[in-house]
């Protein structure tokens, strides 16, 4: 037999600061030592077959991302879970391992939260709002092949803000593709350029989702 | 138990489900962390890490290795002493490593002081701050990082007995130009010595004790330096008169040596790194000291006696290291690991189960003169794109001179079998520099790069469609304590500049190409080797100058050592350049490796005579080392 698992795993703290590659590293580390019947590649150099969804840029937390291995026996998830968790560093936690549902090229956006730490948030959140009100907001985006200018205005306009003490937290569902995606960050960028607001921020990825924003399972 | 059971027992992974676990405190804020290049370094939280309590340990030890993460992570002594004094519930040993330029920058900016990676509390809250001495250039950086974690350079300036300096590892055979920092230093194998300090630092604290009183009985142990119960004079010209203990201290320290490789701690589980390291790996210790004697060698004679492990230990640590970390490559490592007396029945008893759990085997070196096709295919040592060998030297007569006992018809022979086997890329060391080199020998290593491009074109049975390339890289020679070239003087930089320049531009084949380091780093490397407790004045200054990892080229700053150097009326060269007198006393001559001195001065005198000796297992050349009554020098023969 040989079945495609999804295992749902959060990667936080200080392995916010791992690579991907490094990510898949570690997760071939712990796969190898839990003794789950795994498929390896029937290459040259046999690895442990793992695909990752869409991965997580460094310093960003990710609270539901996902990776497909293969399995050539049944296993029982439940307890492969916990396995796996026991051989893991303690901020990458498996959450759940699954029968998938969607292929990854289903995924087309996924949902972010910023949280921009201000003493005073309503300031903040002010200079948000100019900058939206802008008839275009353009930031160079660093791609393969070198920068170009984009105007990240059209996928922060419907964003949700909050105000908690000390912190504005702003959620936002961006496109995240193979085809293409937009990286959160640069609305950081904007605000430094237009508004000269440079706050401490943290980035999270909460969820992969399908383009009717339906959660990938 | 086998490799599966325990995998699934979840014995040796189970330290990170504590529901007790509170967050673990992080010593750099997010914004820091990304700022700098590779932030994984700093962050610690890695499978395996020891965590504790410590309201509930007595003596913590931060274990300092004085260069970064990646580099730090992929040493074994580490490894072992980090288990080794962990097993022990009232220790706590965490690491420590030094700040790239990035990150130390970020570091003072904030007032961030250096932290241990484990606990992120600063290092200056630590009893012991021990630093591994591998490599003369990373002095500054050990003193560096006494700066960053705030604490008093000098050990006369930390009067309580608190924040002990320790030491350890091969620079420590002359711990001299450090003496004035640290309180103690550890000769020889630490896996004992380290634990007995610091359980009568832990007894010295109960008792009420100070610092003098731990350091005059700390003296007392077998294996343990401490630098100053040590009186140095010197001569007008400067050498060394005499060193007089103080003190009750013994007027000779002995190395302490773990007879018995299969008894000595040898760790289940270490910290496995999420960034990818150096040697992201396994490594396994098969044995301890070397055969050979290569006269250059320091750690061929530092670490005798030749001691092996028996094949069911090394196999026993061999799974347990799988079971523990999850890695699929092992590497059987030692100083020459293919003078294993049974390398096969060991890769045979191996493979039993590697094979079969998908792990593979690397030897980290070869010899010329025991490559064979049959060895690679059970190692995988190399990729199939290069292969590098060490002749060392390039004329017959050189490498007699130096004792590296390889002929220039085994190596033809060697890389002929791996041209047969598919290589191609052929990389061959040497050093320059030796005692006794003339222009000739310079010329033979292009000669034996010549003679490697033609073996290839004599190749029948050689690859296909693909050219040779042979590249010869040249280090300039070091002289260093405890070997028979203690005495010699390095070349000056002008001569080792020519000899370079000669090599490279005496090259005329395209296939073949010549690389070499700046001498500089290797004159510096010299006055370290050998210097005396003057220098510690220079080392102070170099701090003061900002110099720190120095043996990395974008941060090594030559004018600025010899500032240094000027400032305290020092002249490196009297500690690189000079040739001493056998009569001269050394800083290190009151530190005993089992080597007498006699021996060592007759094997010079041999090298001279370009007399080769035998092998430990030849023939004993009566060195010393027996005296440890370990290993090859009991062994029936």
């Amino acid at each position: 037999m040989l079945q495609n698992v999804r295992v749902w795993f959060r990667k936080t703290g200080t392995a916010k600061y791992i690579s991907h590659l490094d990510l898949t590293r570690c997760m071939a580390r712990a796969l190898k030592l839990s003794g789950l019947p795994v498929w390896y590649t029937q290459g040259f150099n046999p690895r442990i077959y793992m695909t990752f969804a869409m991965p997580l840029s460094l310093g960003f937390s990710g609270e539901q991302e996902c990776m497909d291995i293969r399995l050539i026996q049944e296993a029982d998830f439940e307890q492969a879970v916990v396995k796996l968790n026991s051989c893991l560093p303690e901020d990458i936690r498996i959450l759940k391992i699954a029968i998938p549902l969607h292929k990854f090229d289903a995924i087309s956006l996924a949902a972010y939260q910023l949280k921009l730490e201000w003493e005073e948030p309503q300031i903040l959140e002010a200079a948000f709002d100019r900058l939206l009100k802008r008839d275009s907001v353009i930031v160079l985006k660093h791609g393969k092949k070198g920068d170009k200018s984009f105007d990240i205005k059209p996928f922060f306009i419907s964003t949700i803000k909050a105000s908690v003490p000390g912190a504005l937290l702003i959620d936002v569902t961006l496109p995240c593709s193979t085809e293409g995606s937009v990286n959160p960050a640069l609305l950081l960028e904007a605000l430094k350029q237009y508004e000269g607001f440079e706050p401490y921020s943290t980035i999270t990825r909460k969820s992969l989702m399908t383009k009717d924003f339906s959660d990938i399972q | 138990m086998d490799l599966q059971d325990k995998k699934m027992s979840g014995l040796s992974c189970n330290l990170h489900d504590n529901p007790d676990k509170k967050e673990r405190k992080l010593a750099l804020s997010h914004k820091i962390l990304m700022s700098v290049e590779r932030p994984g370094r700093y962050v610690g939280g890695e499978v395996n890490a020891v965590m504790k309590d410590p309201s509930k340990v007595e003596v913590r030890f931060a274990f300092c290795f004085p260069d970064v993460y990646e580099i730090g992570m992929s040493h074994l002594g580490i490894k072992l002493l980090y288990g080794a004094f962990n097993q022990v519930p009232y220790f706590w040993c965490e690491r420590v490593f030094a700040p790239w330029v990035d990150m130390e920058e970020q570091m003072i900016q904030h007032g961030i002081p250096l932290y241990a990676l484990e606990s992120g509390d600063p290092v200056k809250e630590f009893d012991f701050i021990g630093f591994t001495l591998q490599y003369e250039l990373s002095y500054t950086n050990v003193l560096n990082m006494l700066k960053l974690a705030g604490i008093p350079l000098r050990s006369k300036d930390r009067t309580d007995l608190f924040n002990i300096v320790v030491g350890g590892g091969p620079c420590a055979c002359n711990p001299e130009p450090l003496a004035d920092f640290f309180d103690l230093f550890f000769l020889g194998d630490g896996e004992e010595v380290d634990i007995e300090v610091m359980e009568l630092y832990r007894q010295c604290k109960k008792d009420g004790k100070g610092k003098n009183e731990f350091l005059r009985e700390a003296a007392q142990i077998e294996g343990v330096y401490v630098p100053s119960m040590y009186h140095a004079t010197y001569h007008p010209d400067g050498t060394v008169k005499n060193y007089v203990a103080l003190h009750g201290a013994p007027a000779v320290v002995k190395k302490r040596v773990v007879k018995d490789m299969d008894q000595t701690y040898v760790p289940e589980s270490f910290p496995v790194p999420m960034i990818d390291i150096v040697h992201d790996r396994i490594s396994v210790e098969v044995l301890r000291g070397c055969i050979r004697g290569c006269r250059f060698c320091q750690a061929g004679f530092l670490y005798r006696p030749f001691r092996e492990r028996s094949i069911p230990v090394i196999d026993q640590i061999c799974q347990a290291s799988c079971a523990a970390t999850g890695y699929d490559e092992i590497s059987l490592s030692s100083l020459s690991t293919s003078d294993y007396s049974d390398l096969n029945g060991l890769l045979d008893q191996l493979h039993l189960w590697t094979e079969k759990e998908k792990v593979s085997l690397s030897l980290p070196s070869l010899r010329v003169d025991n490559f064979s096709p049959e060895l690679m295919e059970r190692v995988n040592s190399v990729r199939k794109s290069g292969l590098t060998f060490a002749p060392e030297a390039g004329s017959q007569r050189m490498r007699d001179v130096i004792n590296k006992n390889v002929t220039e018809e085994q190596l033809r022979h060697t890389v002929d079998v791996a041209f047969s086997e598919g290589w191609t890329r052929i990389k061959l060391y040497f050093m320059i520099g030796l005692p006794t080199e003339t222009t000739e020998d310079i010329h033979a290593i292009l000669g034996l790069g010549k003679m490697v491009v033609d073996t290839f074109y004599a190749n029948k049975v050689k690859p296909k469609g693909k050219n040779v390339e042979v590249s010869l890289s040249a280090a300039a020679f070091v002289p260093k304590p405890f070997t028979p070239f203690q005495w010699f003087g390095q070349d000056t930089m002008d001569v080792l500049n020519m000899k370079q320049h000669e090599l490279k531009s005496s090259n005329s084949s395209r296939r073949v190409s010549v690389s070499y380091h700046d001498a500089k780093t290797s004159f510096l490397e010299a006055v370290f080797a050998r210097g005396d407790r003057r220098l510690c004045a220079v080392l102070e200054k170099a701090i003061e100058l900002g110099l720190h990892f120095d043996g990395w080229d974008d941060c090594f700053k030559y004018d600025k050592w010899i500032e240094a150097f000027h400032a305290c009326g020092l002249d490196p060269a009297f500690y690189a350049n000079r040739t001493r007198d056998f009569n001269e006393v050394f800083p290190w001559d009151h530190l005993d490796y089992g080597i007498r001195k006699e021996f060592l001065a007759e094997e010079c005198r041999r090298a001279y005579r370009e007399e080769t000796t035998p092998n430990c297992r030849e023939k004993c050349s009566n060195c010393g080392a027996a005296c440890f009554k370990g290993g090859l020098c009991v062994a029936k023969r």
